[in-house]
């Protein structure tokens, strides 16, 4: 069992951040008629945390989705640690220390927490393959208390769960792993504020750590500014924005956001319902 | 024998049931047991089941008997062994409809490999094996090109029952290995002193008969050891743990990395094995292998009523082996204890129509109590 979140151990200096972990060039993918992702490039340093933006619809999840394997791109090429990655499946991806919170969580309600916190990386009684459920309950606990998530019991099946707790039940997931990689495809939506301060911190720490690399989704602009090193903005299939938190603004996001807002408006005078 | 419900006037003959439960008075320990119960998945069939059989027992007398027992098995070990199968599959949120066939192809394949000159125990093993690849081709076609359970096993049920047919040539064969041997044996008797020589005819069935469903006790054996293993397999292993995961949330699954396609797969091809493994059973206890789908077709139907009365949900994500175990032994102590009552065989299929009704009204209220009451 390796120990996945431990914390305060002799972590690596967050380098100068010279090498990228993660590098994508060119990436495009459609769904049929959509064109959900045109060209993207998009990087990612050592110990950094990305926020990546855009409107609903941007193609934000579509590109985490690519990046943890579990979709293909049309066209472009990946890049881990410099060298070429192809992930085959989500398994692939993980093995290679990437971990992914997706939008839609995918917790399996029916099942318990620690089943969920453990999914696909089951621990087992070892010449056997029979669950080791004391254990991982054991586990789940440490783990949940380690990240300061409070869930009452974790042998009730998540479905029991407030929109916030499974939300941190799915951070939690990716965050009890040894993955140095970590993708969270907006964590804080389902979150009252102070389940989201706890996500936060969280993050946080993992960047004090400088063990874990981040890509986050996020919507709330002070958000990004507090959480992130650098945004990276998705419009019309393509990064339009990329820079460091320090060198932009909550005004100048909302700009962006403002102006692309109001060339839609044009683009379909008639039509005046805003999208969702 | 009645004094099962304390107090009570007389063992109520119509609506029995309900009378049983009433044991509101005392409310500690009977209580505290059916809270137990209802607690549990198969809570609600369990309840139904022995209620029903409380009251077989008490208006009939040759209910409670071991020979009235015998006559119980074969209707209630096949529908168990199916319903372990089946519900592997209806947990993916999932039906296979095929077993029918399965039933029926996989004794005709061992009849024709076996009359090839393989041997019963190869011929039964490559009957297996080709409906094990009939559950490969379900499985795939569900997950891999993702047509619908229903409409896929619905074209595999026919396709397979009238290739059986065609195999068969629509003639009845004698199964193999499953014949009754008589034989004469000079048995001595001492009659007064005097020692006299009578011949008597012993019936011997083989070793193979009696393994594969021709002993009496030889489905039931195969029906526990196979709903316990399979129970095993869905309640601790991560087989069991992608089923549920699959069924309760496929997408979810899928982006956690469980590899959706090959549990699915894999469910289907358990499903046609135990079909196979039944309609070989089948075969060996009759001793005649009968190319008539009706009878398989009937069986399908019951098989899936087991498991769904037995706290299976046909939408997914939720199941157990040994509910249908329960929900089988519940049809087959209906079916029993209704003939043994004297019910005229026309009003039988009624019955067993409103009691499935009942008892599903019943597992949806339990149901309901069960995640209510929070103790969970
Ligand atoms: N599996 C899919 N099938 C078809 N269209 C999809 C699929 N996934 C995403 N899309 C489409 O691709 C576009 C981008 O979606 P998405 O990546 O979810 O956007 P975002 O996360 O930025 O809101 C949308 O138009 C969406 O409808
Ligand atoms: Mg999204």
């Amino acid at each position: 069992m390796a120990e996945p979140g431990t914390p305060l151990q002799g972590a690596p200096t967050p380098s100068a951040a010279s090498e990228d972990v993660l590098r994508v060039e060119h990436i495009g993918k459609r769904f049929g008629p959509v064109t959900a992702l045109k060209d993207v490039n998009l990087h990612l340093k050592k110990g950094e945390v990305l926020g990546l933006l855009g409107d609903n619809g941007a193609g934000k999840s579509t590109l985490i989705k690519i990046l943890c394997g579990f979709q293909k791109p049309d066209t472009g090429r990946m890049f881990l640690r410099g060298e070429p990655y192809e992930p085959k499946s989500v398994d692939d991806a993980r093995a290679k220390g990437i971990e992914t919170v997706y939008q839609d969580l995918a917790l399996i309600d029916e099942l318990s927490v620690f089943h969920n916190l453990f999914l696909r990386k089951e621990r087992v009684h070892k010449p056997l393959p029979l669950l080791a459920n004391r254990q991982m309950k054991r586990e789940a606990r440490t783990a949940l208390d380690e990240i300061g998530i409070n869930i009452p019991r974790i042998d009730v099946a998540v479905a029991r769960l407030s929109g916030g707790q499974r939300q941190a039940i799915a951070v939690a997931r990716t965050v009890n792993s040894d993955a140095d990689i970590i993708l969270l495809d907006e964590p804080l939506a389902a979150m009252g504020a102070k389940e989201g301060a706890m996500i936060l911190d969280l993050v946080a720490r993992l960047k004090e750590e400088g063990r874990v690399s981040i890509i986050m989704i996020l919507h709330n602009y002070v958000h990004v500014l507090e959480a992130c090193d650098r945004v990276s903005m998705i419009q019309d299939g393509a990064i339009a924005l990329d820079k460091p938190t320090a060198e932009t603004s909550v005004e100048e996001l909302t700009d962006i956001v403002v102006n692309e807002y109001k060339r839609a408006r044009m683009a379909n005078h008639e039509d005046t319902a805003p999208a969702t | 024998m009645a004094s099962v419900t304390q107090g009570s006037p007389s063992p109520s003959p119509a609506s029995g049931g309900g009378g049983l439960v009433s044991t509101d008075a005392k409310p500690s320990p009977a209580r505290q047991v059916l809270e137990r119960l209802v607690s549990l998945r198969e809570g609600s069939i369990i309840v139904v089941a022995i209620v029903v059989a409380v009251y077989f027992a008490i208006n009939t007398s040759s209910f409670l008997t071991g020979e009235n027992f015998k006559t119980l098995l074969p209707y209630f070990a096949p529908l168990a062994i199916l319903g372990a199968g089946e519900v592997f599959v209806m947990i993916l949120g999932e039906i296979d409809l095929s077993i029918a066939a399965m039933y029926l192809f996989a004794p005709i394949v061992f009849f024709k490999l076996d009359s090839a000159g393989l041997g019963l125990v190869p011929s039964v093993l490559l009957a297996l094996i080709a409906c094990m690849a009939v559950g490969v081709v379900n499985g795939a076609f569900v997950s891999i090109v993702g047509v619908s359970s229903f409409v896929t096993t619905l074209g595999m049920l026919f396709t397979f029952e009238g290739l059986s047919l065609i195999i068969a040539k629509g003639q009845p064969n004698p199964t193999p290995g499953a014949q009754v041997h008589q034989t004469t044996v000079q048995v001595h008797h001492i009659v007064n002193g005097h020692n006299i020589v009578l011949p008597e005819k012993v019936n011997h069935i083989g070793t193979f008969a009696k393994i594969f469903g021709g002993g009496v006790y030889s489905e039931l054996i195969w029906a526990i050891v196979i709903v316990l293993a399979l129970q095993v397999v869905l309640t601790f292993t991560r087989w069991g743990l992608y089923t549920v995961a699959i069924g309760s949330n496929k997408i979810g699954a899928a982006e956690a990395g469980v590899k959706v396609k090959l549990v699915t797969i894999r469910n289907f091809v358990l499903c046609a094995l135990t079909a196979g493994l039944v309609g070989i059973f089948e075969a060996v206890r009759s001793q005649t292998i009968q190319p008539d789908p009706s009878g398989p077709n009937e069986i399908l139907l019951l098989a899936i009523a087991g498991a769904v009365i037995g706290g299976t949900l046909l939408s997914g994500g939720s199941g157990t082996v040994v509910g249908a175990l329960i929900g089988a032994l519940f049809l087959g102590i209906l079916k029993d204890g209704l003939i043994l009552q004297g019910v005229q065989a026309n009003y039988l299929l009624f019955y067993t129509g409103l009691a499935i009704v009942v008892a599903m009204t019943a597992n949806v209220y339990v149901g309901r109590a069960r995640r209510g009451s929070g103790s969970g």
